[in-house]
């Protein structure tokens, strides 16, 4: 009887990510080149040296979702393989709303570090 | 910008998925598919077996369904399927107490119901406009005697004179209605309704022909006798059967030469009242010329307010009355305009209007009872719930889905009291047609009651806006209530109590609210139901027991007059020898009949100083066998039949025409009569008691009879008054009616009760209606009022214990228990009370002669909600009584 519905996306790798972070690399990733989903989880993988991995699991429901907002649209197009698959791109909604992210980001990140960097007496 | 292209964004991705759902899916699918087998190629490169890389591959993906199934919960889809289960799930709750959804689903059934079958009624007599062009550009006028309802007609002068010197009208269009008798070789001899128009009827209005063409400026030439004839649609398909061949068809009217039908009227179009719908016209030029039967209907010019064509057209119509030969009538009458988008005003619509707004307004209140009380029940439902929902809002459920589930449930009631709603109003629509019908038949005016009950999307938007505003008003406070306590306290607390003290105070309130509206009710109750008895027991003037009225029909007797006079004498001294009838009288009208031939009356020698007067021609016995005391002078006698006209007056017409002076022996001049010409003086012979006329609400208007001997007319209303039960001798008087006066049939044969009471239908109506509702209404308050105590009883069961433990008696307890209800009864009162002022104001403004007493209304309903309440806290009180103190203290 009791149902409920977690919206909160769990990593099962290394590091947990809290879901507007997990946006915010999605629509980097695709800023720097529109590509498909595995393309896209690969890509981030690579660029952070391993530490960020995105399970597949978790990945096209982000996806879809940051679809649904408005912020990515997708397009059909055929692999280098030959196959078809779906292309994502950054609208310009998605572009500002990484401006925004990103710079809420830096403060953030910014403002931890400062704490943790305190020295302790 | 921005904001414009993001929702741009959002609503194609939404779109696309609504339409192309199918397509979407499967979309999903290749995309995930691709994933899957690019990933399980990379394994395999890396040296995996093809099965281990497809195995690998599907864990670190997670399932392909899985995958799926979140994604779609990102879907509209999803939403939907988060419905189906709300209500799934809502419908299993309500399975689980069955006895509270039926009494529910009940109330919700009669509430919606009733207002439903009201609404209907009204919208089809009201509300409906008429299938012209431009409806709302439409207007009537009317011209008002004083002390009369305002009447559509004119003479054909007064219609020139508006015609001609007007400058709001873009048109002004002339009809009068009549009954046809049409016969043609291929149609049976049959009377059918309709009138006789100016020749800009059809094109003014912009109704189109739906075969041939319609009467139009050219058949309307003076002098010029144009004989054709329009039918309206359905004539066409019930009588010929749609057949092509109508256009040059010939009939005969009345006993006229034939006339050509040139065209139908398009389809749906009846005339300019949905009640009284007409299947024939004619052009004016073949109609009546005289009198002050046509009707006006006027199209305000673009830019013209109805405000603007009253100020000129009253100007207008002074000229009328001030010409040389306006009769005394028509200088005292006042010009009205009213809007006619909705059909011209009929007798019917002016007798049921106000009534219909009054049940409106109580059905209305009834409904928000209704509401306060169901809200009551659930509150109380989710009180004991509370547990349950904080368990699951600490398992994780979600405050907005606790709320949508609850919210459900109330929907899921609603939709099925408004199915069970549907039900009733159906009865309840036929229901009171039927009851209307029942009521005085308008003379001369055909009724469709059909008209009144057509089905129509304003009725089912109507039902469905009340639907789910009644479900938001009792589910929404459940709802609210569901999402408040999400924490760890109200685990303890709410296992035993259920309840937090604002949900206390809300729960009170719902029942002086229905207290309230209650004595509303009942109140409005009260005033309806003491005049209808007021009007019951009203003295008319005359007996109304023992008395059986018998309408002939004298049209077409071929009998001559004087012929006819004879037989009729002959007849009542035959009915006089039966056993069981005490006297027997002709006359032309029966009192409480309709509206009868009136005249302007006075004093020979004072034509200055006349006076309206209703007339009434009477045979010998007259004011004998209607009971109606004579007050000086003597009634009619055989002798009269040769002498110079004579007459007898009421009280009412001889102060208005002689004063305080005796009329006996003086002269009276009769002019404007009722289908005669000239003047008549006659010599004043007796005084009578004023008599009630055409109704019961008006006072007796001042009223002249004369001797049907000396008149032209045949009496066609026979009165008998009996000693027995006037039904037991309706067979004989038939039987000797029929052996005297062979060719004239009988009408119709009713009692005098039976015959007001049927001048009453509107009055009664009410009164019944507003007596039920008041009385379900003050139910279901007590009711809820029953279930605050119960409850407060049982919540201060420990409290009780404590007092009773100090030294309270039993009387104390239940003194308590009484004092809570009177006092929740007493905020109820004033609250109550101001509101039913008011209610009671509106009512007397809306229905006619309804006596002021407001304050005896509201002490009665006070009244009875205070025994109510005292019969509520009853139980419960004793309940307390009986609690054993050391009972009462253990409970925590």
């Amino acid at each position: 009887m009791i149902d409920s519905v977690t919206e909160d996306i769990s990593l099962s790798k290394p590091s947990d990510l809290v879901q507007g972070t997990l946006d915010m690399l999605l629509l980097k990733g695709l800023a720097l080149q529109p590509m498909n989903g595995l393309a896209l989880s690969e890509r981030l993988r690579q660029i952070s040296g391993d530490v960020l991995q995105v399970s597949d699991g978790s990945l096209y429901p982000a996806l879809h979702k940051l679809e649904q907002e408005g912020w990515i649209t997708a397009e059909w197009k055929v692999s280098e393989k030959g196959r078809r698959a779906k292309y994502y791109s950054l609208t310009r909604m998605g572009r500002r709303h990484l401006e925004r992210e990103t710079d809420n980001w830096g403060r953030l990140s910014g403002a931890i570090s400062r704490v943790v960097k305190l020295k302790e007496t | 910008m921005m904001r414009l292209e993001r929702w741009f964004n959002k609503s194609s991705f939404w779109l696309r998925l609504l339409f192309h759902r199918r397509e979407a899916d499967q979309a999903l699918d290749e995309e995930i598919q691709f994933h899957l087998n690019e990933k399980t190629e990379q394994y395999i490169e890396k040296g995996m077996t093809p099965v281990e890389a497809r195995r690998a591959a599907s864990i670190e993906l997670g399932g392909v369904e899985q995958v799926k199934e979140q994604v779609r919960t990102v879907f509209v889809g999803a939403w939907l399927e988060i419905f189906t289960q709300d209500v799934r799930f809502g419908l299993r709750l309500l399975r689980k107490s069955p006895g509270f959804t039926a009494v529910a689903v009940l109330i919700l059934g009669l509430g919606i119901g009733a207002n439903t079958a009201v609404f209907s009624i009204i919208n089809g007599l009201m509300l409906h406009t008429l299938p012209v062009q431009d409806p709302a550009q439409l207007v009537e006028l009317l011209h008002q005697y004083p002390g009369e309802p305002a009447f559509n007609g004119f003479s054909w002068n007064a219609y020139q004179i508006l015609r001609d010197g007007n400058h709001v009208f873009s048109d002004l269009i002339v009809g009068s209605v009549n009954f046809f008798k049409v016969r043609a070789d291929t149609l049976q001899p049959q009377t059918v309704f309709g009138g006789n128009v100016g020749g800009n009827f059809f094109q003014a209005l912009g109704v189109r022909a739906s075969a041939g063409r319609l009467i139009g400026p050219e058949d309307v030439q003076i002098g010029h006798h144009a004989p054709v004839a329009v039918v309206s649609w359905s004539f066409w398909r019930s009588r010929f059967n749609l057949d092509p061949g109508i256009v040059g068809r010939k009939i005969v009217i009345g006993d006229n030469d034939a006339v050509t039908i040139i065209g139908v009227a398009e389809r749906g179009f009846y005339g300019l009242s949905d009640e009284a719908q007409q299947d024939i016209w004619l052009p004016i030029s073949l109609g009546p010329s005289s009198g002050w039967g046509f009707g006006l209907l006027g199209r305000l010019k673009p830019g013209v307010s109805i405000q603007q064509a009253r100020a000129e057209m009253a100007v207008l119509f002074q000229t009328i009355a001030n010409l040389p030969d306006a009769g005394p009538f028509v200088t005292k009458m006042k010009l009205r305009i009213e809007p006619a988008g909705h059909g011209v005003s009929t007798p019917l619509r002016a007798m049921l209007s106000s009534p219909l707004l009054v049940l409106m307004v109580v059905v209305g209140l009834l409904l928000l009872l209704a509401c306060a009380n169901l809200a009551g029940l659930l509150l109380a439902r989710a009180a004991s719930r509370q547990h349950e929902m904080a368990v699951r809002a600490c398992l994780g459920a979600k405050r907005g889905r606790l709320i949508r589930q609850t919210l459900t449930e109330s929907l899921l009631l609603s939709m099925m009291g408004t199915a069970l709603a549907m039900l009733f109003a159906y009865v309840g629509i036929h229901g009171l047609i039927r009851i209307f019908a029942s009521g005085r038949q308008m003379i001369g005016v055909p009724v469709h009651w059909e008209a009144l009950s057509k089905p129509d999307w304003h009725v089912l938007l109507f039902t469905g806006v009340i639907a789910i505003m009644t479900a938001l008003l009792f589910g929404l406070v459940p709802a609210i209530q569901a999402c408040r306590p999400v924490s760890a306290q109200p685990l303890q607390e709410t296992a035993r109590t259920g309840e937090s003290r604002s949900q206390r105070r809300f729960g009170k309130s719902l029942v002086v609210s229905q207290v309230a509206l209650s004595v509303v009710l009942l109140s409005s109750a009260a005033l309806f139901v003491g005049y209808l008895l007021e009007l019951r027991n009203l003295d008319p003037g005359f007996r109304r027991d023992h008395l059986l009225l018998v309408t002939l029909d004298t049209a077409h007797s071929g009998y001559q007059t004087a012929e006819y006079a004879r037989l009729s004498e002959q007849l009542v001294a035959r009915l006089e020898t039966i056993p069981g009838i005490e006297s027997a009288t002709v006359s032309s009208m029966s009192p409480m009949q309709g509206p009868g031939a009136s005249a302007s009356a006075f004093e020979t020698g004072h034509p200055d100083n006349a006076h309206s007067v209703s007339i009434n021609n009477i045979g010998p016995r007259y004011f004998e066998t209607y009971g109606t005391p004579l007050l000086s002078g003597r009634y009619f006698s055989a002798e009269d039949k040769d002498k110079p006209p004579v007459a007898i007056m009421n009280q009412a017409a001889a102060r208005n025409c002689f004063g305080d002076e005796n009329p006996i022996g003086k002269h009276l001049t009769l002019s404007h009569i009722t289908l005669t010409k000239g003047e008549i003086t006659y010599e004043v012979v007796g005084l009578v008691e004023d008599a009630k006329y055409n109704d019961l609400q008006q006072p007796a208007p001042p009223t002249i009879y004369r001797y049907l001997a000396q008149q032209t007319f045949s009496g066609s209303q026979l009165a008998v008054r009996t000693r027995i039960a006037p039904d037991a001798v309706a067979a004989a008087v038939r039987e000797v009616e029929f052996s005297v006066l062979k060719t004239v049939p009988i009408v119709r044969s009713i009692t005098m009760n039976e015959q007001i009471n049927a001048s009453i239908v509107p009055e009664r109506l009410i009164a019944t209606l507003s007596g039920w509702f008041g009385t379900l209404g003050a139910l279901l308050a007590a009711i809820g009022l029953y279930g605050l105590l119960a409850y407060t009883v049982t919540r201060r069961t420990h409290e009780i214990g404590v007092r009773m433990a100090l030294g309270a008696t039993r009387s104390d307890v239940m003194a308590m228990v009484l004092r809570d209800a009177l006092w929740t009864v007493c905020a109820g009162l004033v609250l109550g009370a101001p509101l039913a002022f008011w209610a009671n104001s509106v009512a007397v403004s809306l229905v006619h002669g309804l006596p002021v007493k407001s304050p005896v209304s509201i002490v009665f309903g006070g009244a009875v909600m205070i025994v109510l309440a005292l019969v509520a806290a009853y139980i419960p009180a004793r309940r307390a009584m009986g609690f054993d103190p050391m009972m009462a203290l253990r409970c925590e």
